[in-house]
């Protein structure tokens, strides 16, 4: 699935360096995701992991480089055109609304498809209530999905640590996105809830067609379901291409020892 | 409690969706409405209307409108007698330039002039947080205070700086002069407490349905992350502009219920920082982001004071104690209730409210 001449790139990103106040968070990075894959993107802490992720959908911007996505180029990415172009994001530390319900997160993931005004909403007319309903359905498959059918009047800040990373999930996943970028959606977890995570993950994949570009951590997680993998140390790219081709290269190896730079 | 939540079932989202999904909550409801306008209406003394009712019902509208901002969005203002004010002046304004200017078409314009000052003074929101945005909104009530007094034209060049508002402005609906429904009946103030209710009861649905909505969770997403807000697609300004905007027009309604329908003359020294302190001690009392606790806030800052020195007079008997000492213990009382309140209980009356129902829910059995 990784071999680029004949899949189809859905992000291609080019020589793209980010610094903050002249300190290098990311050097001259280059690689591609391609349509409907899983790609893990991982490196020791501190790699620029999710800065990059940040990057992709223009929390940071990048002094260098340019971004394409769905074959429109940017070199500046902003954060709200990239949820309208289909990229949906979950956080490293967990960035739920923490004062709504499971319910009205997941159904804010679908706030660019609803259409009515505010009058319509204050006076509860016209496509208010039509659209809150036809969300609504939508909002209970993921809902059901996912799970989350006992909780989803509770609010988010009493949930456990693991339902609330599958409630964050649940609330990117309610955009339809065509891309999904996952900071660290298993850490800190159980093995159990590891493992439904990586099911909901690959299932998305498969079901949806989501391409799905991952940063994980846990090494056996990462080659069981990543098509792809991309790796980084220092900012720099040091290995990209099969999980098994990616393991056997040396730098990767030395970076994930600790061999010196 | 006499009943719960327990084995009622919902059959479709719509009914889940309900403003109170309980049907013994909204018979309570269609009650208690109902008792307000007829009840009430028939038995409240003139005292009751004008020195309670009323003012309790306005200030819960200011309270609830501040609260859009700060409850529900996450953006301080200390602005809201400013935004009254405006509203409060364009009320009368447009009343006094317009023959066929009605109270109601009134109230509401008053409210969308004070929201677009409200869209002006909530500009900076988009560049500052917290406590420099305070420091923004001060500006609106400076600036309220400055243009009232400045321009003459705005009080109808009344020299004694306080107009009083005529009979003849009260015109709840066009020809209302030949109807039994006269003038005067809507300025007495059972006809002031009736407009008052009206507007309140119209204004609490509204804002009901606006945090059910798409509209409510894009405030409370803004307030609660608003970085995570921007990454699914709300657009942050517009949804903190959108706020302002709701949020004056409530306050600006406010002023001009607070001039038309409880004290009966246009001032703009009453609209000063005082009342604006005021207005967000009620929030805080009352809880942030609850339409409830805007007005449990209201009823308990402004009335409390009132009822302990009512209850006062009436114990040791009225002025057999001097009223001012009474009045300085009541405020010293009330304020030692509301620190014990908020150290036990930081989200206010509401969120005492939701807890003892949670408690009446499993009563008997252990907590
Ligand atoms: N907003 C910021 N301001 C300043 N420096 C930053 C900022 N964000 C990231 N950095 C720096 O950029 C570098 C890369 O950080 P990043 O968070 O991308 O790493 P990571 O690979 O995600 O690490 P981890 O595995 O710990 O999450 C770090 O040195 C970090 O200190
Ligand atoms: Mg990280």
């Amino acid at each position: 699935m990784n071999s680029p001449d004949n899949k189809k790139s859905i992000l291609v990103l080019k020589d793209i360096s980010l610094s903050f106040k002249g300190v290098k968070a990311i050097t001259d990075i280059s690689f591609n995701v391609y349509e409907g894959e899983i790609c893990s993107v991982i490196g020791p802490n501190g790699a620029g992991k999710s800065s990059m992720l940040n990057v992709i959908n223009g929390v940071y911007i990048p002094q260098e480089g340019t971004i394409s996505f769905d074959g429109k180029e940017f070199t500046k990415m902003k954060p709200h055109s990239a949820a309208v172009m289909g990229i949906g994001r979950t956080f490293q530390n967990i960035a739920l609304f923490s004062g709504m319900s499971v319910l009205d997160n997941i159904m804010s993931g679908r706030n660019l498809m609803m259409k009515a005004n505010f009058w319509e909403h204050a006076l509860n007319i016209g496509r208010a209530e039509k659209e809150e309903l036809e969300h609504r359905q939508a909002v209970e498959e993921i809902i059901e999905f996912l799970g989350l059918q006992s909780i989803r009047k509770t609010p988010v800040a009493s949930l456990a640590y693991g339902l609330q990373k599958r409630v964050e999930l649940g609330r990117a996943l309610a955009a339809k996105p065509k891309m999904l970028l996952l900071d660290e959606p298993m850490a800190g977890m159980t093995m159990e809830e590891k493992l439904d995570m990586s099911c909901f993950i690959q299932e998305i994949n498969r079901n949806y067609g989501t391409t799905i570009v991952l940063i994980e951590h846990d090494m056996g997680v990462v080659m069981d379901i990543s098509d792809h993998v991309v790796v980084l140390d220092y900012g720099k790219k040091i290995g990209d291409g099969a999980p098994d081709e990616v393991m056997n290269n040396q730098d990767v190896i030395d970076a994930y020892l600790g061999v010196s730079h | 409690m006499f009943y719960r939540e327990a084995g009622k079932l919902v059959g479709s989202f719509g009914k889940d969706r309900r403003m109170l999904p309980l049907l013994e909550d909204r018979w309570l409801a269609v009650l208690f409405v109902a008792f307000m306008y007829f009840v009430v209406t028939a038995i409240a003394s003139d005292y009751m209307f004008t020195a309670i009712l009323i003012p309790i019902m306005v200030l819960g509208v200011a309270t609830l409108g501040l609260n859009i901002a700060v409850g529900y969005t996450g953006q301080l203002s200390l602005g809201t007698a400013g935004f009254m004010c405006f509203g409060a002046f364009s009320a009368f304004n447009l009343i006094l330039r317009i023959d066929w200017m009605t109270i109601p078409l009134a109230f509401f314009l008053s409210g969308m002039i004070a929201g677009g000052v409200g869209i002006i003074f909530g500009l900076p929101s988009l560049r500052i947080k917290g406590f420099y945005l305070i420091v923004s909104t001060l500006a609106a009530q400076f600036f309220a205070e400055w243009v009232f007094n400045a321009y003459p034209w705005f009080l109808n060049y009344t020299s004694s700086g306080v107009v009083s508002l005529p009979m003849h402005h009260y015109r709840v609906f066009p020809g209302q002069e030949n109807t039994p429904f006269n003038a005067a009946f809507w300025y007495s103030s059972q006809g002031r407490y009736l407009v008052t209710l009206t507007v309140t009861i119209l204004l609490v649905l509204a804002c009901k349905n606006l945090v059910r909505s798409n509209t409510g969770r894009n405030w409370m997403a803004v307030r609660d992350m608003d970085i995570a807000a921007k990454v699914i697609g709300i657009p942050v300004a517009k949804t903190k502009l959108m706020a302002f905007f709701i949020s004056t027009f409530y306050c600006g309604v406010a002023g001009a219920m607070y001039c038309y329908c409880y004290i009966g003359n246009l001032d703009f020294m009453i609209f000063n920082l005082r009342r604006s302190f005021l207005v967000m001690f009620m929030v805080i009392v009352g809880g942030l982001g609850s339409i409830l606790g805007s007005f449990l806030g209201a009823i308990f800052v402004y009335a409390w004071p009132i009822l302990i020195t009512r209850g006062s007079d009436f114990i040791f008997g009225g002025g057999a104690i001097d009223t001012a000492f009474i009045e300085n213990n009541s405020k010293i009382v009330v304020g030692t209730i509301i620190i014990v309140l908020l150290i036990r209980e930081p989200g206010g009356f509401a969120a005492l409210w939701s807890s003892s129902k949670q408690k009446l829910r499993v009563w008997p059995f252990a907590q």
